[in-house]
């Protein structure tokens, strides 16, 4: 990740190196360090709050033994998922706010293809995914062709889909013929490990190389930089910027299956706007950090635990519920204004 | 003061209503105006003119307290002095100074009441604040009338023809004056830019009864036809200097095209933009779209072309439709000989087109790096084996930095930390890295310093040297006349003659781009000529 070469590097691709490699090291003294404590501030507050509730008499008991780890790890999985979901259109300056309750929508879709129609597991999951897509598609098509702002669309689709499960389920749920492996897949541990934890690093690790390895996902970043001149440097935009919408409807897809695999059902409850607004918080609390300014998708997964093992701490010392939502509405809140200020000082504007 | 008692020989009953003194402005390195002085009488139409850079719109500015003058200089409305280096837009309301500018600032959405109250106060009603809708609109009906503009308070703006968006602009700048008895001086700047000439007339017939109510008008304009229609006087500019005033009976159009050029009307007119035998890269015929009508050109290789033209002349769309961003309504586009019509601009980027547009913000990308904004044109060249070649990228942008002497700390440096001048250098290396076979540059100067300037030249005829055509479009026609081969001029949609060497500078540029703009009625009956044999 280091801007420098060192000397290894330099011996390695040296013949990649031209006369001027020196000029990327020119960084100024003082904005270096302002840099770094901004790129570190997210991971630096984390490790406090792992510290303090490790060790602090009322919660270290509780809090710092491997079961708790493995409870937050697991519980916050279905979270970093929808985060990653909303991502992929924040990247490209659109809002996709239909994730939570898409996945409420999928989570019905899986469960009812297995109990209902008895779908083998691997393609009531297809199911739910491609139904997910469909549900970005329709979001996308409106957004970039037509040319409607994203909240509202979305904040629509998000509404009609908790009719259309209301109306499915009739308030019941679906616990009854779902696949014992689904089951599995959201209770076990491997290597000491929640199964679910390695699919989120795996989903994670795919949306980092889409975002930032691929031509793609510098496209994505371009339109939310500037649309017009993407436009003018032969992008495009409606395009990619619906392929953004499918691909986050997909991934909530996918959160939609996890929601049945950790819950044991599919219930009218379950995925709802709150998650979404989970989801954006992450989102833009993992924009503060390590490419401050910028969505990314390290930064994200940090603050998706972050918040995780906050919550955690603070149930464990005692605190009444309320504490955790105004904790989590309060990182919300911190996190859109200083991610606005810092991409607001990167782009130059006052 | 009574000043009643600085009478015109000629009109000993004529009041002045404006007079500016000695007013001068410079800015670092250059002055723009000079020693300038003219009054403008009560009640007449006072048209402001001259070319590019002659001072015009620092004298409106200087008036309109957006700059302040050197000390020095005076300025006296209705016998009131300040001086010139003390104007604010506070004093300029004071005294009775109102602009409406070629943006008219008015509210498309929003009624016609809502328009004039907007910037003015609602009347609404006592304690709840709700606005008195009736009020409004009688209000409004009472200025309109006033203003004859003959349209319902009611409409939405967006639902009225385009002069009455300036009448409209005018009576909301004027309605206080109105209102409370005063006399005042209208500045209208470049106010027909966007208006077809059946609107001018419109506009026109409305000002004149304006100015024999009592109306004072300062108008600034770059149509010499309008000049010759509507001034009472008109004061020419020229490096900002005023080189005369004159009253309608002492102009005519020669004069004032002699006035503005600042030499004697040259009567050779060049003619045919046809192009036979030669080696052309770009071959355009009967190019309609938007204001472009019947433009017909060619284009050899390695030739630098430059297209001058007024705004609103068509010359921006003629960039955008050339890269694909419009779709030509009617005509032909031959590049190599081969008919082309680029449904998008990754076509025209395929077929070997750059586009550099007149604004950085369409083309800067200010919160990503330098290395990204380098590479926008060309990332797939760094994705191999599904990886993308992020440091072949680094590596590339450095050759860039150095090749194109763009000045960064480095290739990860937020863009928007860059000058003007070095952003503007990376979009044209953004562009000239693909090696395209015809660039096509938008006013590329645009807010970069002297020094920019010269170096996107440097580099913009390097790729020249190498074989890439180039059309250039600038209001600059110093600069155009240095770095054309040959010049176009575009007026009201289409090519209204042609610049070759030895005739290309600046002067000739002015005088050719002023008459064919203002050779209004004469364009309708050519165009008509020119659609009967296609």
């Amino acid at each position: 990740m280091s801007l420098e070469s060192t000397p290894a590097d330099e011996a390695l691709d040296v013949d990649e190196k031209g006369p001027t490699g020196a000029i990327s090291v020119q960084h100024n003294g003082q904005s270096r360090l302002m840099l770094n404590l901004e790129r570190f501030a997210l991971p630096g507050l984390f490790a406090v709050v792992l510290i303090f509730f490790s060790t602090w008499s009322t919660t270290g008991h509780l809090f710092g033994t491997a079961a708790n780890f493995q409870e937050v790890a697991s519980n916050y999985v279905y979270i970093g998922i929808l985060t990653l979901a909303s991502l992929i259109p924040l990247v490209c300056g659109e809002f996709d706010f239909s994730v939570g309750q898409n996945a409420g929508f999928t989570q019905i879709v899986v469960a009812t293809a297995m109990a209902r129609f008895h779908v083998p597991l691997p393609f009531a999951v297809l199911l739910a995914i491609a139904f997910g897509a469909l549900v970005g598609l329709n979001n996308g098509n409106v957004v970039a062709r037509l040319g409607v702002n994203s909240l509202i669309v979305t904040l629509g689709t998000s509404g009609i889909l908790l009719g259309i499960v209301e109306w499915y389920t009739n308030g019941q749920s679906i616990s009854l013929g779902i696949s014992q492996s689904l089951l599995n897949f959201g209770s076990r541990n491997y290597g000491g490990i929640p199964e679910v934890v390695y699919l989120l690093v795996i989903v994670a690790l795919v949306v980092y190389y889409l975002l930032e390895h691929t031509p793609y996902g510098r496209y994505l970043t371009s339109i939310g930089s500037n649309a017009r001149a993407a436009r003018l440097v032969g992008l495009r935009v409606d395009r990619l910027k619906l392929s953004a919408f499918v691909l986050s409807g997909a991934l909530a897809g996918i959160a939609g299956v996890l929601l049945v695999a950790k819950n044991g059902s599919a219930g009218p409850e379950a995925g709802s706007v709150t998650d979404t607004l989970s989801a954006l918080a992450a989102a833009y609390l993992g924009a503060t950090s390590i490419r401050p300014g910028r969505f990314n998708v390290l930064g994200a997964m940090l603050a998706v635990y972050f918040i995780g093992f906050s919550v955690a701490g603070l149930a464990i010392a005692g605190v009444q519920s309320w504490v955790s939502q105004v904790f989590s509405g309060g990182a919300l809140f911190v996190a859109v204004v200083v991610s606005t200020l810092i991409g607001r000082r990167r782009s130059g504007a006052s | 003061m009574t000043t009643e008692a600085t009478p015109d020989a000629r009109r000993p009953w004529r009041r002045v209503a404006l007079r500016i003194d000695h007013l001068s402005k410079t800015f670092p390195g250059t002055r723009a105006l000079n020693d300038v002085s003219l009054e403008v009488e009560s009640g007449t139409i006072h048209c402001l003119l001259g070319g590019n850079g002659s001072g015009k719109s620092s004298l409106i500015k200087v008036l309109a307290g957006v700059y302040q003058g050197d000390p020095g200089g005076t300025i006296t409305v209705d016998d009131v002095s300040e001086r010139a280096d003390r104007t604010t837009p506070e004093w300029a309301r004071a005294a009775g100074l109102h602009f409406v500018h070629q943006d008219l600032a008015v509210f498309n959405g929003l009624s016609v009441a809502e328009n004039l109250a907007i910037g003015r106060g609602f009347p609404v009603r006592r304690f709840i604040g709700a606005i008195r809708w009736r009020t409004l609109n009688r209000r409004a009906r009472d200025v309109l009338d006033r203003f004859q503009i003959h349209v319902d308070p009611k409409r939405l703006l967006a639902d009225l023809r385009p002069a009455d968006h300036t009448m409209v602009a005018i009576a909301r700048a004027l309605q206080d004056q109105f209102l409370a008895g005063d006399e005042g001086i209208l500045v209208l700047d470049e106010p027909t830019v966007a208006l077809p000439s059946a609107e001018v007339d419109v506009l026109f017939s409305a000002l004149r009864q304006y100015a024999r109510a009592g109306q004072t008008i300062l108008l600034v304009t770059h149509r010499l036809e309008e000049v010759i229609s509507i001034a009472d006087r008109v004061t020419v500019l020229r490096d900002g200097n005023v080189v005369a005033t004159l009253d309608a009976d002492q102009f005519d159009y020669d004069k004032l095209v002699e006035l503005i050029v600042g030499r004697a009307l040259d009567t050779e007119v060049s003619d045919g933009v046809t192009m036979e035998g030669e080696d052309l890269l770009l071959e355009v015929s009967n190019l309609a779209v938007g204001p472009l009508q019947g433009v017909t050109f060619g284009l050899r290789r390695g030739e630098v072309l430059g297209v001058a033209g007024l705004l609103g002349s068509g010359r921006t769309t003629l960039l955008t439709t050339l890269f694909g961003l419009k779709a030509m309504t009617h005509g032909t586009t031959k590049l190599d000989g081969q008919p082309v019509a680029f449904a998008g601009v990754d076509q025209a980027m395929d077929a070997g087109l750059a586009f550099v547009p007149e604004n950085r913000s369409d083309s800067a990308f200010l919160d990503m790096d330098l290395r990204e904004n380098l590479s926008a044109a060309n990332v797939p060249k760094y994705w191999h084996r599904f990886v993308l070649h992020q440091r072949q990228e680094a590596e590339d942008a450095r050759r860039s930095v150095v090749e194109f002497s763009i000045k960064a700390n480095s290739v990860y440096q937020p863009f928007a930390t860059l000058s003007g001048g070095n952003q503007q250098k990376a979009v044209v290396a953004r562009w000239l890295r693909r090696k395209p076979r015809l660039l096509l540059l938008d006013e590329p100067t645009q807010g970069v310093d002297i020094e920019a300037r010269g170096e996107i030249y440097r580099l913009v005829r390097n790729a020249v040297a190498a074989g890439t055509s180039v059309i250039v479009v600038t209001s600059d026609f110093e600069e155009l006349a240095r770095v054309a081969d040959r010049v176009l001029v575009l007026a009201r949609g289409r090519i209204a003659g042609e610049l070759r060497p030895p005739h290309i500078d600046a002067s000739r540029i002015t005088e050719l781009v002023l008459s064919a703009s203002a050779s209004d009625g004469a364009g309708e009956g050519a165009h008509e000529m020119e659609n009967s044999h296609p």
